[in-house]
């Protein structure tokens, strides 16, 4: 209950800042047409306006943030982040191999066949479908 | 019409050994491509298309139908066997077709979503050959308003679909639609929402946007789950009965309303351009939910849930090509791109096809037949090889598919930004999940905004400010009238059955 009059106040308080300075700053006034570039956004911010006034006043208690495991959902999204940064800078030939190693290694993989499999066949065999078979560029 | 010996010349045509060789290949290509997240059935045929510049007409245009097809079948898979789905119409596959997956029977329920598309496909393209002209005329018909009227009963359709709490449900709708906003405004083509950043001046990304949150997101949420014993990401129990790894005539037969329900609502979508499959496919989800006898089955592995959706989807291909062929309109992208192999063989698609391609074009209908037939034949076989390849350790699946995702984003987008926006989507879905906010009703209304606020502008454009002029748009005010008739009868329903709850 208490989790989601916090996300009704959040949803409030998102909808004003967009209404207010988002749609303002981010969309331009014009003064003619039939259906203006401010229109829509604003509508959308109403009604998560008043869709998180109901959340605070009549919280459904369906939020469970709890069961969820944040610290390793972030670990996983920071090294998925800095596979992107990496494969920037170095192209996905060099980064897959490491990437693939990292996410199996974390998600308990300890067995050598299947890391090696994870680590160098799939980046492999993706190599030789998209650009070897398909003749796209890889990353 | 064209004459009879035309038509047989034509179906002679598709017979032809080397014909059906090609369509053969397409259908594998577009099966094993389409299963890759983030490809799917457009990205197959894009794919495809060069290989079809030293080809005859019927073998390279069979080709492509035989890749779309075939990426229509592929593209349930992932969503089945991994809920991770490539697509926004194969989200509503997964809400089925994962949970009777998870509950042992992954080749049951691979094989229903691979019956239903064929059977969906099979009736649009039957719709297609025999009064695909009226059709196209009656789709013409469907001005900006009426475009509108089907875009609100598709949002009418999404409260049947929104969970547990309304509320979250209209945020999850607001935010879809927010983020649907990103981009160039379309009245006056001003930059709207878009902080700068020059690269979403089209819009996000919809394969960035739907494999982020759709796949990723719970990619995400499963990996994160991961501690302990390596678990196989989809366990097939050793000895299993026939009875959960194959689907029987009676269970097919007993889905036959459902099917014909999708099938039906797809060529009606689907021969109006610009709506799309993912309509079409939640559409039919929620038209079998609020008939069936128990409707608080559906979400958790009923073979109704999958035939709906797969039925419906699948048939929106075959009644794509009812404007293209007719009109030289192409309904989606995929017709898009089949228009443009039309062009590259020197096929000029139009009111005259019939008059001067005849041959041609029954020996496409042929093609089309016969694809259909050979998806059946090669999903069989495949169905079972992806079904053991996902008996492997979930942490190998994973790592192979959000690798997979990269690179089909990457492809799809043109460059490594889009992936950049698919992570900051998949961290937005889980977020979503963990407060209850319904990631796939966000997909449907980030997926039908555009249209939504086109055919809105355009309408306003008609009326001219004088509401009272919608008078002279009767089949517009009917829709409207169903929109909002469904939108009360299914939030009614949902109250009903959380009262139940």
């Amino acid at each position: 209950m208490a989790t989601d009059r916090w996300l009704g106040l959040f949803f409030a308080g998102f909808a004003v800042l967009l209404y207010a300075v988002i749609v303002p700053w981010q969309a331009d006034a014009v003064g003619y047409g039939f259906l203006r570039p401010r229109t829509m956004p604003r509508i959308a911010a109403v009604v998560i306006g008043l869709c998180g006034l109901i959340l605070i006043f009549r919280p459904p208690g369906d939020a469970r943030p709890g069961r969820f495991r944040w610290g390793r959902a972030a670990v996983f999204a920071g090294v998925l982040v800095a596979g992107l940064w990496a494969m920037s800078h170095l192209g996905f030939l060099l980064v897959a191999p490491p990437l693939a190693l990292a996410v199996m290694l974390l998600a308990q993989e300890r067995r050598p066949l299947w890391l090696a499999l994870g680590a160098a066949g799939v980046p492999a065999l993706i190599w030789f479908a998209v650009a070897v078979l398909l003749d796209r560029p890889l990353p | 019409m064209p004459e009879l010996s035309v038509v047989l010349a034509g179906l002679g045509d598709a017979i032809a050994p080397g014909t059906i060789l090609f369509v053969l290949f397409g259908v594998m290509l577009g099966q094993f491509v389409g299963a890759v997240p983030g490809i799917g059935p457009v990205m197959a045929t894009a794919i495809a298309i060069p290989f079809t510049f030293y080809m005859e007409p019927l073998a390279a245009i069979g080709f492509l139908v035989g890749v779309n097809k075939g990426g229509l079948v592929g593209g349930a898979i992932p969503a089945v066997l991994l809920n991770t789905p490539g697509t926004p119409d194969a989200a509503a596959t997964a809400m089925d077709g994962y949970p009777l997956a998870k509950q042992g029977k992954p080749l049951k329920a691979t094989k229903m979503a691979l019956f239903s598309s064929v059977t969906g496909d099979t009736f649009s393209d039957i719709v297609l050959i025999t009064v695909s002209a009226p059709l196209a005329v009656l789709a013409l018909r469907m001005g900006p308003v009426e475009v509108l009227g089907v875009m609100l009963l598709a949002f009418a359709v999404i409260a049947g679909l929104m969970g547990r709490s309304l509320v979250k449900g209209v945020i999850a709708v607001a935010l879809g639609l927010l983020a649907a906003m990103v981009g160039t405004d379309p009245e006056h083509g001003t930059p709207r929402l878009i902080f700068g950043e020059f690269r979403v001046y089209d819009g996000l990304p919809l394969a960035s946007v739907a494999i982020g949150m759709l796949a990723i997101g719970e990619l995400l949420r499963r990996l994160s789950e991961s501690t302990g014993a390596v678990r196989p990401a989809v366990a097939l129990p050793e000895g299993q009965p026939r009875a959960d790894r194959s689907v029987s005539w009676a269970e097919y037969w007993a889905c036959r309303f459902t099917l014909a329900r999708g099938a039906v609502i797809g060529t009606i979508l689907g021969a109006l351009p610009g709506i799309g499959s993912t309509a079409a496919a939640f559409m039919s989800y929620a038209s079998a939910r609020q008939a069936a006898r128990e409707p608080s089955e559906f979400g958790k592995g009923s073979l109704h849930g999958i035939a709906a959706t797969e039925s419906a989807n699948s048939s929106v291909m075959g009644a794509n090509m009812i404007p293209l062929l007719t009109l030289g309109i192409p309904g989606s992208v995929s017709a898009a791109l089949i228009i443009s192999a039309f062009m590259i063989h020197g096929v000029q698609p139009g009111p005259f096809l019939f008059e001067q391609q005849g041959r041609l074009i029954y020996g496409l209908f042929g093609a089309m037949v016969i694809a259909n037939l050979l998806n059946l034949l090669v999903g069989q076989v495949g169905l079972r090889l992806w079904v053991r390849v996902v008996t492997a350790p979930e942490s190998f699946i994973f790592a192979a598919a959000l690798l997979m995702c990269f690179v089909g984003v990457s492809l799809a987008t043109g460059g490594l930004f889009g992936v950049g926006v698919m992570l900051a989507f998949a961290a937005l879905a889980y977020v979503m999940t963990a407060f209850g906010l319904s990631v796939v009703v966000f997909i449907i209304a980030f997926f039908l905004g555009p249209r939504l606020e086109i055919s809105l502008s355009q309408t306003l454009a008609l009326l001219n400010g004088d509401p009272l002029a919608l008078v002279n748009y009767p089949v517009a005010l009917a829709l409207f009238g169903l929109a909002g008739v469904t939108a009360v009868a299914l939030a009614r329903r949902r109250d009903t059955e959380s009262e139940t709850r």
